[in-house]
């Protein structure tokens, strides 16, 4: 257990980041509170509110609204919200840049580990020090009959979006940025079991899994995915590209996901 | 060194479940009339660290974190700095208790404030071997959440400005200083000015020249600093630049009876006045106080602005007094010096935009 746990370790900047809703079924009306993780293998810790780091944080129902404010600074719930119809909800939420200085064989390993060739191939055999700021763009899809709300594009700046419902047959999304579809973009799933409610477990108090499958976007931005198994799933990309301002970091990368609830074998 | 280590080894092979992957602290502050309250909420991981116990889940005892309260709150109270219009707050700690949620123990401590002050000053880096470490800090007065920041290594202090009197003082007096000292490090601004006052002219012509540049630069460094209107700096500079060499070469074709300064003033205050916006939101304005800030850093722009001219205005009109020839002289080769000086910050601007 311990080989295969050291095994999976990863460098410690390459930590997904996701939205848990305490339901991801729920029936009006009751109460959904949404949280977000940052870790690795789907298991990760709750990361606290910063309003000063919000780019966009909104619920679409039927309405498009604004949750910004929703919590204060340090807060470990986001937003809470009550389902008042069947249709889902779609949560999104960017942040801001963060900063990170990494010694370049660890930054080397994440570019490897996620699938960023290209920039490992810009940068060489360079083992420099890179300095890196990263921007959050997650989604949480809180299943409902209106499917509209989950595959149209919410609007972030590095996208991940299923051409229909997610939560049942074939999976296939399109990767976008800046609106555009992004082609060879590795998107990777893992998957963890649900609690009866389709409830999530504690993202802190489970063990890392590695994912489940992964696949590269084609020409089109689309990339097919094999989610045979029923529970909750976090489908996550990122892209990197040389930063806008060089003086602030050499690289700039944006961590797209999207978790969502199966329930078919 | 000591935490980095720590934290790989435990990345690496612990058991997911024991990884520190939540480097946060959570800091209240509350002014109350007479009193500062303060609560600060560390992760078990994080102080078992400091007290050396080998076992961090052993601060969710809350026999246990009373027990090492007292400890844990003389290695942190020196990492917290709080001042007060300049003055150090003296924090008295004084309980503990479990926080379960966030894995933590809160740490309650107060302050005498005998006088309210104007400008709450923080600075803190309470684990300073752990870079990736983040402080959320929330500061009230009474009731109104007042400030809301997150602090780290690259940003460790913070200020709160009071919603008292003192505070808009504190305001004022801070954003002025801030708006002149502007002027005079910005030497693009100074020659932008310096240009357009070196054809000289009369009192009412010079008069109609600053206002405008003024009333110009006044109008987009509200609209930018209240986010009305935002362009990105990289086409505010170099057209700031642009404004320089524009002026010079509009100097050099001068001739009797054909004065644009008062129209190019205008029409390039409004480039510099976005200029200034991008300075002034370097500050992080306080929320509560935007429109006093707003107020004090234009004053001082116009402080700085008016010492430039009565500097220079005055020099110049005695030089054409004395001698016409040579003032003309200086107005002209002055004018080249205005368009070369412009003509290379332009360059090394978009040199920037394009990298």
């Amino acid at each position: 257990m311990t080989l295969a746990l050291c095994l999976m370790a990863r460098p410690s900047s390459a930590h997904e980041f996701w939205i848990a809703p305490t339901r991801y079924r729920p029936a009006h009306p009751d109460t959904v509170a949404v949280s977000v993780y940052a870790g690795t293998g789907f298991r990760g810790e709750l990361k606290p509110y910063a309003p000063s780091r919000v780019v966009r944080f909104r619920l679409r129902t039927t309405r498009d609204l604004d949750l910004s404010r929703a919590a204060r600074n340090g807060d470990l719930v986001m937003a809470r919200f009550v389902v008042a119809e069947d249709g889902g909800a779609l949560v999104s939420y960017e942040s801001s840049f963060a900063d990170i200085e990494l010694p370049g064989p660890e930054f080397d390993a994440y570019l490897k580990l996620e699938g960023l060739d290209e920039v490992r191939a810009a940068r060489g055999s360079s083992a420099s020090a890179a300095r890196e700021r990263y921007a959050r763009c997650a989604k949480t899809w809180i299943a409902g009959s209106d499917a509209k709300r989950v595959t149209a594009p919410a609007g972030m700046t590095y996208e991940l979006t299923p051409l229909a419902d997610p939560t049942t047959g074939a999976v296939t999304l399109r990767a976008t940025f800046r609106g555009q579809p992004l082609s060879g973009a590795l998107v990777r799933a893992w998957n963890r079991p649900l609690m009866r409610g389709a409830r999530p477990f504690d993202g802190a108090a489970r063990d890392s899994v590695p994912p489940v499958t992964e696949g590269r976007t084609d020409a089109r931005g689309l990339v097919r995915l094999n989610l045979q198994h029923s529970g909750e799933w976090l489908v996550s990309s990122v892209h990197m590209a040389p930063s806008a301002d060089r003086d602030e970091a050499d690289w700039e990368s944006y961590w797209a996901s999207l978790t969502f609830a199966r329930t078919e074998k | 060194m000591k935490r980095a280590l720590l934290l790989a080894a435990g990345l690496a092979c612990a058991a997911p479940a024991f990884a520190h992957d939540a480097p946060y602290s959570f800091l209240d502050l509350r002014l109350q009339p007479g009193r500062l309250e303060g609560t600060l909420t560390a992760h078990v991981f994080d102080l078992a660290h400091e007290i050396g116990l080998a076992d961090p889940n052993l601060l969710l005892d809350s026999t246990r974190a009373a027990h090492e309260a007292p400890r844990l709150a003389r290695i942190l109270a020196p990492r917290l700095q709080l001042t007060g219009d300049g003055r150090a707050i003296a924090l008295r700690f004084d309980g503990a208790s479990v926080e379960r949620a966030r894995k933590g123990v809160t740490l309650r401590f107060t302050a005498p404030l005998p006088r309210s002050p104007g400008a709450l000053d923080l600075e803190t880096r309470l684990f300073p071997y752990d870079e990736t470490h983040e402080t959320y800090v929330n500061v009230y007065e009474g009731d109104s959440l007042k400030l809301q920041t997150v602090l780290d290594a690259r940003h460790d202090r913070a200020r709160v400005y009071t919603g008292t009197r003192q505070g808009r003082l504190a305001v004022v007096a801070t954003f002025l200083v801030a708006g002149i000292q502007h002027i005079f490090t910005g030497p693009d601004h100074v020659l932008f000015v310096i240009a357009l006052l070196l054809l000289g002219g009369g009192i009412g012509r010079l008069l109609k020249i600053v206002t405008a540049f003024t009333l110009a630069h006044s109008i987009t460094l509200a609209l930018a600093t209240l986010r009305i209107v935002d362009p990105p700096a990289r086409m505010i500079e170099p057209l700031i630049a642009l404004s320089i060499v524009l002026v010079g070469f509009d100097n050099l074709r001068a001739s009797p009876g054909r004065d644009h300064r008062a129209t190019l003033a205008f029409l390039f205050g409004l480039v510099h006045g976005f200029g200034f916006a991008s300075v002034l939101r370097e500050f992080s304005l306080p929320p509560s106080a935007v429109g006093w800030s707003l107020f004090a850093f234009n004053l001082g722009v116009e402080v700085g602005q008016a010492a430039i001219v009565a500097a220079v205005a005055p020099a110049l009109g005695l030089l054409r007094g004395r001698s016409p020839t040579l003032a003309a002289g200086v107005a002209r080769y002055g004018s080249f010096a205005v368009v070369l000086a412009g003509a290379y910050w332009l360059g090394e601007r978009l040199l920037l935009v394009g990298r």
